[in-house]
C-alpha cells in the first residue's frame, strides 16, 4: 500500500491544525498508520501556516516532499498557490475562494494580491476544485464550519477513508454539542466536492 | 489501544509512565506542550520557572529528594540552564533526572540553530534521541531507568519536526518504583574543589559503563539490516527519511542512545558495509566520530549544513540528482510573502509606531514584540538572546551620540527570566538608560503561558503575583511610569520626559494580550474617504486589518477589533472608531 499525502496550508488561525487532527482520527479510524506534521510559534501570528498528514499501513516520516501529494486543500487561493508545487503531476487541489492580502502586498508598488489568482491556479493546478466554503459556512450560519467542509470535499475523492471514518474522527475531535454541526457541514463539504 | 499524540504530548505520557514525580522548565517553541500535557496527569507536580536555570535546579533538588524529574526547554533555553547541567554532571542524581532539549533546526522559532548534540557530550552526560511520538512516548519512559542506572542526568534531545509530528502511540502503565528519600553525601553533592576531582573519575566511569550498554543495546541502537551494499547510520527524525527510501537497498544502524556514542557497534556495522553513509541534520557529530576511527564516510558533503532534512534531500544524498520529483512550476508567477505580525489590536502597536516615529534606537529582546522589527515598523535594531534588551540599551547609551535616544524594550515574561539583573548592572553603574516594559500579563509568543507576574500557574490556579514596578523600585530605580499603550499621547510625553532623566527609568506599558485574553473594544475603525489624504500613516502601523486600494485604507471589519491606533496616527482625522454592532 502506497503512502497517501495530504497538504493542508491557509493563514494562521484558520483551523488548519484542527483539519490535519480529524484527518489523523479519521486514519486511525480506519486502522492505518498516520503521521502529521504541524508548525507552531512564530508562523502563527498571520503567516502562513501547513500541516502535512500522511496516511498507510506503515508511515515512517512526517513530512511529504515536493511533487509528493496526492491532495492539496488550501484554506486561501494565494496560499494554494505558494504549495502548488507540492503536488504530484496528477494531484488533485481543493481550495477555498477566499483571499486574504498578504499585509506586505499594501506596501510595495505592484505587489499586492493576484488579481487572476483564479486563473492562473486553473492553468497550474493539475485537477483544481474551487469550493465556496466561506458562502456555505455562512448558509449553516457558523464560520469556523470551513475546515469541516473543505474535508467533506476532499473526503469524496480520498479512497483510502469511509465516510464513517471521517465521521468518527469529527465525533472524536468535537464536543458532543458542536459535533453534529459539524457533521451536517462535512455533509455539504461532500455535496461539493 | 493506540492513541494519536504529539510528539511533545508523547513525552509528557512517557514520564507520566515513567514514574516522573515533578515537572519544570520554561517555555519556548518547539518545547512548550510538553509541561502543558504533563500538567493533566494525576501524581505529578507540574509548575513553570521564571527561567530555565531555576527549572533545572528545582528538578536536580526533587531528584536529590530521591524523586524523578523532567525539565523541559528549547535549545536555547539550555544554554541558560548549562551552569547547573555541567555541574549536575559531576553530581549525579538520586532520582531519575531527564533534560529535554528541543532543538530547532531551521530556525522555524528560534534566534540560531545550535546542535545540542554537541553540549551534551561537552557535559559528559547520556543522552537520547526519539524519532517519532511512540519512541518519545518509550525513550522518555525509560530515560529515567537510565539516570539513576548510570547516576547521570539525561538529555532527550528532541528537534522541531519530532516535537510537532503527531503519529500513534502504544500507552503502557506507570511503573511501580522503589521508594527513595534524600541521602546526605557531602564528596557527591557539594562542589567543592576537592569533591569535584573526585567526581570527575566517576563522570568518566559513567561514560565507560554507559558506552558498554550503548555497544550492547539492540533496543536503543537497533541495526535493520538490507543490503550490505550500502550501510547508513543515521539518528532522530532523518531515520523516518533513511529508512523510507532505503528500507531494502541498505542496511541501516539507527542511533538512539548518542551519547555515549556506541563506537564499537558503528564500526563492526561500517565493516559490515561496503560504501558508508551518515544521515544527520546539522553537526557532523556521528560523522566526525566516524571518521576520528579512520573510516571513509559519506554525509555532510552531500547535505546543506544549516537547516532540516526531508525525503528529497536525504533521497538525493542516497541516490544522486536524477531521482528529483516532477513538480508544478512557479517560477513565473509572484507570490507574496506572508510574514508573522502583531496581532490586529495588539497592545505592541502603537509603542512600535511611537519608537519609529520618534526615531529611537531600540534594543530589543525575545517575544511577540520582536515582531516590531518586521516591515512596516521597522523598530527594533537589536534582538540577540533573552534579557539581552537591558544590557545592551545600557552599554549602548553609555557611548550613543549626543542626539541619539536609546531604549531597551523588554516583555514582562522576559523581564522576569533575565531582565533583572540587568536592571540591576544599570542601577549600580549609575545608567541614565530607559527600559520600556511591554507587559501584557503572559508569556504570549508561546500560546499564552502564565509567568511570575499573572496571579495563576500552570494549572489555572491563583498564584502569588510578582509586581513589575515594585520589582524596578525594589532593584534601586527611581523613576518608574507605567502608561496605556493604546494612548500614544501620553506614551510620547512619558517616553520624552524618561528620555531626558539623567538617572535609569523604567516604562511599563500595560495591557493584556489580545490574543490570550480574547480582548475586543467592540469597536470598528471607519474611514471617512472625504477626509482621507492618502498619507499612508495608518497603512504604516503595519496592521492586518487595514487593507489599502488607490492608497486609500480599507478597513476588513472581521479582523479589526477597535484598539484604535489607525485613529490616533490619522491627522486630518479621516479615521475614527464606531460601535460594534
Amino acid at each position: 500500500m502506497e503512502i497517501t499525502n495530504i497538504l493542508l496550508c491557509g493563514v494562521g488561525g484558520q483551523g488548519i491544525l484542527t483539519s490535519g487532527r480529524i484527518l489523523a482520527l479519521a486514519s486511525m479510524d480506519a486502522n492505518l498508520d498516520v503521521k502529521m506534521s504541524e508548525v507552531h510559534g512564530m508562523a502563527q501570528r498571520g503567516g502562513n501556516v501547513d500541516s502535512h498528514i500522511r496516511i498507510g499501513e506503515k508511515v515512517p516520516s512526517s513530512l511529504i516532499p515536493k511533487g509528493g501529494a496526492d491532495f492539496l486543500v488550501s484554506f486561501e487561493m494565494l496560499e494554494a498557490l505558494r504549495y502548488l508545487d507540492f503536488l504530484k503531476p496528477q494531484g488533485m487541489c481543493f481550495v477555498s475562494n477566499l483571499k486574504i492580502t498578504p499585509l506586505g502586498s499594501s506596501l510595495k508598488k505592484g505587489a499586492s494580491y493576484p488579481e487572476n489568482i483564479e486563473e492562473i491556479l486553473k492553468k497550474k493546478a493539475p485537477v483544481l476544485k474551487i469550493i465556496e466554503a466561506e458562502k456555505i459556512a455562512k448558509e449553516i450560519g457558523d464560520m469556523r464550519m470551513v475546515n469541516v467542509i473543505l474535508l467533506g470535499a476532499l473526503s469524496k475523492n480520498l479512497k483510502i477513508l469511509t465516510k464513517t471514518n471521517f465521521e468518527n474522527g469529527i465525533k472524536a475531535r468535537f464536543s458532543p454539542k458542536i459535533a453534529p454541526l459539524c457533521l451536517k457541514a462535512f455533509e455539504r463539504g461532500i455535496e461539493n466536492g | 489501544m493506540k492513541k494519536l499524540m504529539l510528539g511533545n504530548e508523547a513525552v509528557a505520557r512517557g514520564a507520566y509512565e515513567g514514574g516522573c514525580d515533578f515537572g519544570s522548565g520554561y517555555p519556548g517553541t518547539p518545547s512548550t506542550e510538553i509541561l502543558e500535557a504533563l500538567k493533566d496527569y494525576d501524581d505529578v507536580v507540574v509548575q513553570w520557572a521564571p527561567n530555565e536555570k531555576v527549572g533545572y535546579e528545582v528538578a536536580m533538588g526533587v531528584s536529590l529528594a530521591g524523586k524523578r524529574a523532567i525539565v523541559t526547554m528549547k535549545h536555547v533555553g539550555l544554554n541558560v540552564a548549562s551552569d547547573p547541567l555541567f555541574s549536575s554532571s559531576y553530581m549525579g542524581v538520586n532520582g531519575g533526572l531527564v533534560c529535554v532539549s528541543a532543538d530547532d533546526p531551521n530556525m522555524h522559532s528560534s534566534q540560531d540553530e545550535q546542535d545540542n548534540r554537541l553540549i551534551a557530550k561537552a557535559a559528559k552526560v547520556l543522552m537520547v534521541e526519539p524519532c517519532d511520538p511512540e519512541e518519545s512516548r518509550w525513550m522518555t519512559k525509560e530515560a529515567f531507568e537510565l539516570s539513576e542506572q548510570f547516576d547521570s542526568p539525561i538529555i532527550l534531545r528532541m528537534t522541531t519536526r519530532v516535537c510537532h509530528q503527531s503519529g500513534l502511540i502504544e500507552p503502557e502503565e506507570r511503573v511501580s518504583k522503589k521508594e527513595k528519600f534524600f541521602v546526605k553525601d557531602i564528596p557527591k553533592y557539594v562542589m567543592l574543589p576537592a569533591n569535584a576531582r573526585q567526581r570527575r573519575h566517576k563522570v568518566e566511569e559513567r561514560l565507560i559503563n554507559a558506552l558498554k550498554f550503548s555497544n550492547e543495546s539492540d533496543k536503543w541502537n537497533p541495526i535493520f539490516n538490507g543490503s550490505k551494499k550500502i550501510g547508513i547510520i543515521t539518528t532522530g527524525v532523518s531515520f523516518g527519511y533513511v529508512y523510507e527510501i532505503m528500507a531494502k537497498e541498505a542496511s541501516i544502524l539507527k542511533l538512539g542512545l548518542t551519547n555515549p556514542l556506541p563506537l564499537e557497534r558503528m564500526r563492526r556495522f561500517a565493516e559490515s558495509v561496503e560504501k558508508l553513509y551518515v544521515v544527520e541534520e546539522l553537526e557532523p557529530y556521528i560523522e566526525d566520530a566516524m571518521k576520528a576511527m579512520g573510516f571513509k564516510v559519506f554525509g555532510s558533503e552531500l547535505r546543506p549544513y544549516t537547516g532540516e532534512l526531508n525525503l528529497t534531500l536525504v533521497e538525493r544524498m542516497l541516490k544522486g540528482e536524477e531521482s528529483t520529483k516532477i513538480t508544478v512550476d512557479l517560477s513565473d508567477v509572484t507570490i507574496n510573502q506572508r510574514p508573522p505580525t502583531l496581532c490586529p489590536g495588539c497592545s505592541h502597536r502603537g509603542m512600535f509606531t511611537m519608537f519609529r516615529d520618534m526615531g529611537l534606537k531600540v534594543m530589543g529582546d525575545i517575544g511577540c514584540y520582536t515582531l516590531g522589527a518586521v516591515n512596516p515598523l521597522k523598530a527594533m535594531d537589536s534582538c540577540m538572546c533573552m534579557g539581552a534588551s537591558v544590557g545592551m540599551a545600557e552599554g549602548l547609551t553609555k557611548f550613543a551620540k549626543e542626539n541619539d535616544k536609546v531604549i531597551g524594550v523588554i516583555g514582562d515574561s522576559t523581564f522576569y527570566h533575565s531582565g533583572i539583573t540587568g536592571l540591576i548592572d544599570m542601577v549600580i553603574n549609575k545608567s541614565t538608560g530607559t527600559i520600556v516594559i511591554l507587559n501584557n500579563d503572559i508569556t504570549a509568543m508561546t500560546g499564552g503561558q502564565p509567568h511570575p507576574g499573572t496571579g495563576f500557574n500552570i494549572k489555572g490556579e491563583d498564584s502569588p503575583k510578582i509586581d513589575l514596578a515594585e520589582i524596578c523600585k525594589a532593584v534601586g530605580v527611581k523613576r518608574v511610569r507605567t502608561v496605556d499603550p493604546y494612548n500614544l499621547e501620553e506614551v510620547k510625553k512619558v517616553l520624552e520626559e524618561e528620555l531626558s532623566a539623567k538617572e535609569v527609568s523604567v516604562i511599563i506599558a500595560k495591557a493584556p494580550c489580545v490574543l490570550t485574553f480574547r480582548v475586543n473594544f467592540n469597536k470598528i475603525a471607519k474611514v471617512n474617504l472625504d477626509i482621507c489624504n492618502r498619507c499612508g500613516k495608518c497603512i504604516r502601523v503595519g496592521c492586518m486589518a487595514i487593507g489599502e486600494k488607490d492608497g486609500y485604507p480599507l478597513i476588513d471589519e472581521t479582523l479589526c477589533i477597535g484598539c484604535g491606533i489607525c485613529v490616533d496616527v490619522c491627522d486630518p482625522l479621516a479615521l475614527s472608531l464606531v460601535e460594534r454592532k
